[in-house]
C-alpha cells in the first residue's frame, strides 16, 4: 500500500468540509479526489466514480470552450497547475452526467511541499447552467 | 528491540504526586536496538533520565525528533552524553523550508533561552533532515512520514528483525475525517503503524475534551482507538498526557481503553497508557506484562 502524502490528506479533509466544488489531483495528475458540491455539478459521487487518470477525466465532463470546443487537456488549470507548479484560472462549460451544462470559473493551485509538488487543488465556482444539454 | 518510556507527558512537565505513577516528564522513548545501537525519540524532559541510565558512555547515538515543538526537545541541553566530548549524536528531523534542523533547534539552544550554544556542545554533534525513503541506523530499519499535527511533524518507524515499532505521539488523524470509514491510504500515519509489533500513540484526551481542541493537533480516546484498530498494531501504548491529568484520571481512562478495546475485538492486554519508565521487549512481550519492568 502506498501511503498519500500528509499534505493531500489534509486537503482532503479540508475539501470534505467545503459547499465550494473542490478537485484534488496527485502528483501524477490522477484525479484521487472531489467533494460532494463537485459530486452534485458533475452528476456522479466520488465513491461511484473513484479514482481517474489523467488521460481520462479532462474529457469526462468536457470541458468545452465558450465556442462548445473542447478544451486542451494541457491548458486546463489544474493541469497547468500540477505541471508547471503555479496557479491557474480559466472560465469554461462543463457537462454533468445528466446532460446540464454549468459555466464555471476554476481556479487551481499546485500543493508544493518541501519534497516539492504533491499535486494540485481546483476549486470551482458555477457562474450559470442550462438544461439543454443537446447543445455539445 | 527494547524500548523504555521516559518520558511520557505532552505540552508541559507536570510533576507532582498527582503524576507519580505515569510521569510528569515529557516525550522521550529510549530504544535499543538488537545490535546495541542506542535511539531516543523525542528529546523532552524525560531524556535527561535517558542520559543518566547510560551506565556506558555510548560512543554514537540518534536522536530521532518527531517535531520542535518544547515538549519535544526541551531536555536537549541537559542531556549528559551531549557534554562528553567523546560522544557523536546525530539529530534527526523534520525538514522545514523556512530553515535548518540545525537552526531552528538552535533558536531554544541560545541565549537568552539556553545558557550554552550549539557550538558549544562539547560532544561532536550534527543534524540531518530526515529523509523520504528508508534508511538504516545500525539493526535497524527507519522510515519517518509526515502526519496530521501542527506544524512540520513525523512519525517513525523502525523496523529491528521481526520487530517494528511505530513511534507517532503527536497525531490528530480524525481532524476532518472519519476514520472508520477512510481508505487506509488516506489515513494519516497509516502506514508508519500497520500491523507493528507496538504502536506509541498519542492519547491526549478523553472523548468529552476533544470537542473544545479540535485542531490542536492531539487524538481523543476514540480516535486513538480507531487507528490503532484500522491499523492492526499488536499492542498500542497511548501516550501524551494531557498535563491536567493526574494518575486517578488516567486510571480511569486505562479502565476505558482496555473495556473499549475488548469490545472492538481486541485483547484488553495489548493496550494500556504509558507509564514513566515501563519497558518493552518487542516483540516477546505484551504491554500488560511488561509495564511493571521497572
Amino acid at each position: 500500500m502506498t501511503q498519500r502524502p500528509l499534505e493531500l490528506i489534509l486537503a482532503r479533509n479540508l475539501m470534505s468540509a467545503l459547499s465550494t466544488p473542490a478537485f484534488l489531483v496527485d502528483e501524477g495528475g490522477v484525479l484521487v479526489f472531489y467533494n460532494e458540491a463537485a459530486g452534485i455539478l458533475l452528476g456522479k459521487r466520488f465513491e461511484e466514480l473513484g479514482t481517474v487518470g489523467p488521460d481520462e477525466w479532462g474529457s469526462m465532463f468536457g470541458p468545452f470552450d465558450e465556442s462548445g470546443e473542447p478544451i486542451p487537456y494541457d491548458d486546463l488549470p489544474l493541469v497547468v497547475a500540477v505541471r508547471n507548479g503555479r496557479p491557474a484560472h480559466a472560465d469554461f462549460e462543463i457537462r454533468s452526467t445528466d446532460g446540464m451544462r454549468h459555466t464555471v470559473e476554476a481556479s487551481a493551485f499546485p500543493i508544493l511541499t518541501a519534497h516539492g509538488s504533491q499535486g494540485a487543488i481546483a476549486v470551482f465556482w458555477p457562474t450559470s447552467s442550462n438544461g439543454n444539454g443537446a447543445g455539445h | 528491540m527494547k524500548v523504555e518510556l521516559w518520558g511520557t507527558r505532552g505540552s508541559i512537565p507536570s510533576p507532582g504526586p498527582e503524576t507519580i505513577r505515569y510521569g510528569g516528564n515529557t516525550s522521550c522513548v529510549g530504544v535499543t536496538l538488537s545490535d546495541g545501537s542506542l535511539l531516543a525519540l523525542d528529546a523532552g524532559t524525560g531524556i535527561r533520565s535517558l542520559g543518566l541510565a547510560l551506565a556506558a558512555e555510548p560512543a554514537r547515538l540518534h536522536i530521532l525528533l518527531t517535531h520542535l515543538h518544547l515538549d519535544h526537545i526541551q531536555g536537549l541541553v541537559f542531556f549528559a552524553p551531549a557534554f562528553r566530548a567523546q560522544t557523536e549524536i546525530v539529530i534527526w528531523g523534520p525538514a522545514s523550508p523556512e530553515a535548518s534542523l540545525r537552526d531552528r533547534i538552535a533558536r531554544y539552544i541560545s541565549a537568552p533561552l539556553s545558557p550554552v550554544e550549539v557550538r558549544e556542545l562539547p560532544c561532536e554533534v550534527s543534524f540531518r533532515h530526515c529523509p523520504e525513503t528508508e534508511w538504516e541506523i545500525g539493526s535497524a530499519r527507519i522510515r519517518a512520514a509526515s502526519v496530521a499535527h501542527r506544524g512540520p511533524t513525523l512519525g517513525y518507524r523502525i523496523d529491528d528483525g521481526d520487530s517494528s515499532l511505530a513511534y507517532i505521539p503527536d497525531h490528530e488523524p480524525a481532524l476532518g475525517a472519519d476514520l472508520d470509514a477512510l481508505d487506509e491510504d488516506w489515513i494519516s500515519g497509516f502506514a508508519l503503524a500497520r500491523d507493528a509489533s507496538l504502536l506509541i500513540h498519542d492519547g491526549q484526551y478523553a472523548d468529552a475534551e476533544y470537542p473544545e481542541h479540535i485542531g490542536w493537533g492531539h487524538s481523543s480516546l476514540s480516535h486513538s482507538l480507531s487507528f490503532a484498530r484500522r491499523t492492526g498494531a499488536e499492542s498500542t501504548v497511548l501516550f501524551h498526557h494531557d498535563p491536567l491529568h493526574s494518575d486517578a484520571f488516567l486510571d480511569g481512562l486505562q479502565e476505558e481503553a482496555k473495556r473499549r478495546w475488548e469490545e472492538m475485538g481486541g485483547s484488553p492486554a495489548a493496550i494500556e497508557l504509558g507509564a514513566e519508565r515501563a519497558s518493552y521487549e518487542l516483540p516477546a512481550r505484551a504491554p500488560s506484562a511488561a509495564a511493571a519492568a521497572s
